[in-house]
């Protein structure tokens, strides 16, 4: 490759891409349209699942004692939560402590200072090795003796879990489609290019060009549509974040934001990756559907 | 140079263009096809740049069997055969000088051949003097020059001509056909086909006459209307196959003969 014959090679691609330029744009809009909403649902899809990961964690069950249990008692019963493998710790929380708590806990929201009787009963906070198999655990504390309630976020506990997995599947199937969609969207776009352009393959080919110096413009512009078509999108997504997290963790305080952590750099050359590989297979198919024809 | 045996070639549609074709054209000839149209006239010459492949029979251009040639060996086939059409077929956004290095440059060859070859070729034709214009702004005569020197680029050493004066008026036609005839005399084999009597009669060249798809004639230094009283060719010339005859008013209007007789 001499500097003439890339100079030549060029210009007919940015030629070809400037006479066609509706048509590109075209392309370049379908694929920032696909790349942002794909973008944007990987990126709800981690912040949800790490949401969720963090709040399970903190699930825990309070299992509150009657009023005529003692602390022997309260021990006794600790104990045996602890010997059941679904249990991760137990925490004995007496009626002094859970009050400290509350106060603290409700600090600035409510004046505390108005709770002068202790209205809690002793309590003991269990954890769980897994989330899931929560209510189980909530069940056999509720059997024991001493035990005057227990409570826990089942129904979030639940609907979080079933959320997560629906999502997931939904996420994947949505994911698939879109790329799908994109593609076809590219290939049709290119066919109209190489039929706008057909004077000059047909001339190609009556000359000698080769397959592939044929094809190589067409899949130069699907490289490039795909990749300025991601680039775009990823400047609404990085757009849309700077914008919108911190008005969300504003507005929604109770989420544990803090706890996302997206490696910008990977998600980004990811995206740029799909675009470009949406770009060029749909390219290369467009153009060889009408060689061989 | 180029042979045909027993070549038949039948279109999808039933169509028989070709019939049994045998056939050996010498390195160097200047060969002219003539006969109506659709006899098959330009299937031949697309067989011999693969454009169309034969039902069956064989094809040879140049030593290479073209019949059941491999598409990926095609290009080097092309690069070896140029084709000039009627209708030029050139890129109306680029200049001479481009339309013509443009095939050379699809192949992938180098700039300092194209820098070579280019000016070569034009001088050739000699559109040396025009080579920035672009073709809207040339002539018919000088379009057709630009698409031979186009097909000359790659140095073939094969021309097909396919109605290369079918557009161009009398002065341009003997334009053209000295240039393919100098173009001969360098040593290329040149195949034209065409409809021109005035043309194959004043080069008295090889003749090969082509009627529903088979060689009916074949002479050396041979004219255009062959043994065929003239009356009866001018006639069978005017229709199409399978058209009703011009009723002879219109032809005689056509040829403008007599004022009186026109509406």
């Amino acid at each position: 490759m001499d500097s003439g014959r890339i100079r030549f090679f060029l210009s007919e691609v940015w030629r070809n891409f400037t006479r066609t330029l509706i048509m590109q744009l075209t392309a370049i809009g379908t694929v920032t349209v696909t790349i942002a909403l794909l973008g944007g649902f990987l990126f709800t899809r981690q912040t949800l699942g790490a949401i969720g990961d963090d709040v399970i964690k903190k699930i825990e069950i309070s299992v509150f004692l009657t009023d005529g249990a003692s602390p022997a008692d309260a021990r006794t019963l600790a104990a045996k939560l602890r010997a059941d493998p679904r249990v991760k710790s137990v925490t004995y929380v007496p009626k002094a402590q859970g009050l400290r708590e509350m106060r603290e806990r409700l600090r600035g929201q409510i004046d505390t200072s108005l709770l002068t009787a202790n209205p809690l009963p002793d309590a003991l906070r269990v954890r769980v090795v897994d989330p899931e198999r929560v209510h189980e655990v909530a069940a056999f504390a509720r059997k024991q003796a001493n035990v005057a309630n227990v409570e826990y976020a089942q129904d979030a506990v639940q609907k979080l879990l079933r959320i997560s997995d629906v999502l997931g599947r939904i996420g994947l199937g949505i994911v698939a489609l879109l790329v799908f969609t994109a593609a076809i969207i590219i290939s049709n776009t290119i066919r109209l290019t190489v039929f706008a352009r057909r004077r000059e393959i047909a001339i190609m080919q009556l000359v000698g060009a080769s397959g592939f110096y044929i094809r190589m413009p067409f899949i130069c512009e699907g490289f490039i549509a795909g990749v300025l078509g991601a680039a775009l999108a990823l400047a609404l997504l990085v757009t849309a974040r700077l914008q919108l997290l911190p008005k969300l963790i504003v507005a929604l305080p109770f989420l544990p934001m803090h706890a996302v952590n997206i490696d910008g750099l990977t998600f980004a050359l990811e995206l740029l990756g799909t675009g470009a590989a949406v770009g060029v297979v749909a390219s290369w198919f467009s153009v060889g559907r009408y060689l061989r024809a | 140079m180029i042979s045909l045996r027993g070549v038949t070639l039948v279109y999808p549609n039933g169509t028989r263009a070709l019939d049994a074709i045998d056939l050996e054209i010498a390195k160097g000839s200047f060969v002219f096809f003539v006969g109506h149209s659709g006899t098959g006239k330009s299937s031949l010459l697309r067989l011999l740049y693969r454009e169309q492949v034969p039902s069956r029979g064989q094809v040879t251009v140049d030593a290479v069997r073209v019949d059941n040639l491999r598409r990926s060996k095609v290009p080097q086939l092309r690069r070896n055969v140029g084709v000039v059409f009627q209708d030029f077929k050139l890129l109306s956004d680029k200049t001479v000088w481009e339309n013509v290095a443009f095939a050379l440059q699809v192949t992938g060859a180098r700039t300092r051949d194209v820098m070579r070859q280019v000016p070569r070729v034009l001088d050739l034709v000699g559109l040396a003097h025009k080579s920035r214009m672009f073709p809207s702004e040339l002539s018919g005569g000088e379009q057709q020059r630009t698409a031979i020197a186009r097909a000359l680029v790659n140095n073939p050493k094969i021309l097909l001509c396919d109605e290369p004066t079918g557009n161009l008026d009398p002065a341009n036609t003997n334009e053209i056909m000295d240039l393919l005839h100098r173009i001969n005399l360098k040593g290329t084999t040149v195949l034209i086909a065409t409809h021109n009597a005035l043309v194959v009669d004043r080069m008295r060249r090889r003749v090969i006459r082509l009627d529903d798809g088979k060689i009916v004639a074949d002479e050396e230094r041979g004219y255009y209307h062959a043994a065929v009283p003239a009356s009866v060719a001018l006639a069978g010339d005017a229709a199409e196959p399978g058209e009703a005859p011009k009723p002879i008013r219109s032809i005689i209007n056509g040829l403008g003969a007599n004022p009186l007789l026109s509406e």
